[in-house]
């Protein structure tokens, strides 16, 4: 019998097809994907399976880092702001900059997708 | 566990762990709060895991269990990781490109997520991945063992791994039906591995997936 707990996730929901709430369509994956550039040709089945797995790690560092901004804030719920702070501290998340600012500030930027390469 | 990318932000000792009890948890609890259909503006959301959200928040600050996030504050993350995942595929592809493949592979998404910075995730992704392909090998027959060195001599080629994943693309769905579909598992593992071991010809194998083969074939049949 498979030790359950570590990769619970794994086995119920992750590769069963279903959708529960702990791992994200792959389908819905699959099509941001093939939207990110004109050229994507083919995608092979594991990619979106490591995606699901790779944005639940980035939602809870992203969440993580925007609740230390609104602890810091002195406040209990988490907002907008935040994330954008979030954001804005971390140098991996540069990427993010121009969509979190879009959404308070009028558009004087293009949304760059890859503003610096690292 | 190398912390180079991370910029000393918080030591997470055992990260994959830590996050696979959280998604435990949350099959086991009743999901409070979820994004259901509402924000559907551009189809470019995905109903992210608004559960593994408020899980974060929680274990972050070992805040009260009250704590709460805006739904804007939720809408930006689903953006966020809509972008960030745009933001991957881009830079896969490019590799892609440049090594005249036409199909992304987990590789390529995984070298993309470590040049841009993420290098945290890899190994937690990298087990995650292992952990997957054996449980494809496991359906494929009852004995798991043979696919899984298979496997494992293939997770070393990329250019197989390329190539069959033609079939890997068609094949996925088929390895997320549940265990009722179990002749269909049989069917497409096999498929997947002759043409992983042979890129030209379905009829020729290497010795380990000829074994792999057999057994599955054995099962199936």
């Amino acid at each position: 019998m498979r030790q359950a707990g570590a990769y619970s996730g794994i086995l119920s929901g992750g590769l069963s097809g279903k959708t529960g709430p702990h791992s994200l369509p792959l389908a819905r994956i699959k099509k941001i994907m093939k939207k990110s550039g004109n050229d994507v040709k083919m995608i092979s089945g594991e990619a979106p399976i490591v995606f699901s797995k790779a944005c639940e790690l980035f939602i809870e560092e992203l969440t993580k880092r925007s609740w230390t901004m609104t602890i810091q804030g002195k406040r209990r719920t988490l907002h907008k702001e935040d994330v954008a702070s979030a954001a804005i501290a971390t140098d991996i998340f540069d990427f993010l900059v121009n969509l979190v600012s879009n959404s308070s500030h009028s558009m004087d930027n293009p949304v760059e997708i890859e503003t610096t390469s690292k | 566990m190398d912390r180079r990318g991370f910029h000393g932000y918080r030591k997470l000792p055992s990260t994959s762990s830590e996050i696979n009890m959280r998604l435990a948890a949350e099959i086991h609890h009743h999901p409070t709060t979820t994004t259901t259909t509402t924000n559907n503006n551009s189809s470019n959301n995905i109903h992210a895991t608004t559960d593994d959200m408020n899980e974060c928040t929680d274990h972050a600050q070992d805040s009260p269990p009250h704590a709460k996030i805006s739904d804007d504050a939720k809408e930006t993350i689903q953006e966020c990781v809509s972008e960030y995942i745009s933001f991957i595929t881009s830079e896969a592809n490019e590799r892609c490109q440049r090594e005249q493949r036409k199909t992304i592979t987990a590789e390529d998404v995984l070298y993309a997520m470590s040049k841009l910075g993420f290098d945290d995730y890899i190994e937690p992704l990298t087990i995650y991945l292992h952990r997957y392909r054996e449980l494809e090998g496991d359906r494929g027959s009852i004995r798991g063992e043979p696919l899984v060195k298979a496997r494992n001599i293939n997770n070393n080629n990329v250019d197989q791994y390329g190539t069959m994943a033609a079939v890997g693309a068609y094949a996925a769905p088929a390895f997320h039906l549940s265990h009722h579909h179990h002749g269909f598992f049989g069917g497409a593992p096999i498929g997947y591995m002759n043409m992983r071991d042979a890129n030209s010809s379905p009829s020729s194998s290497s010795h380990a997936a000829a074994l792999a083969n057999v057994e599955a074939f054995a099962q199936h049949k």
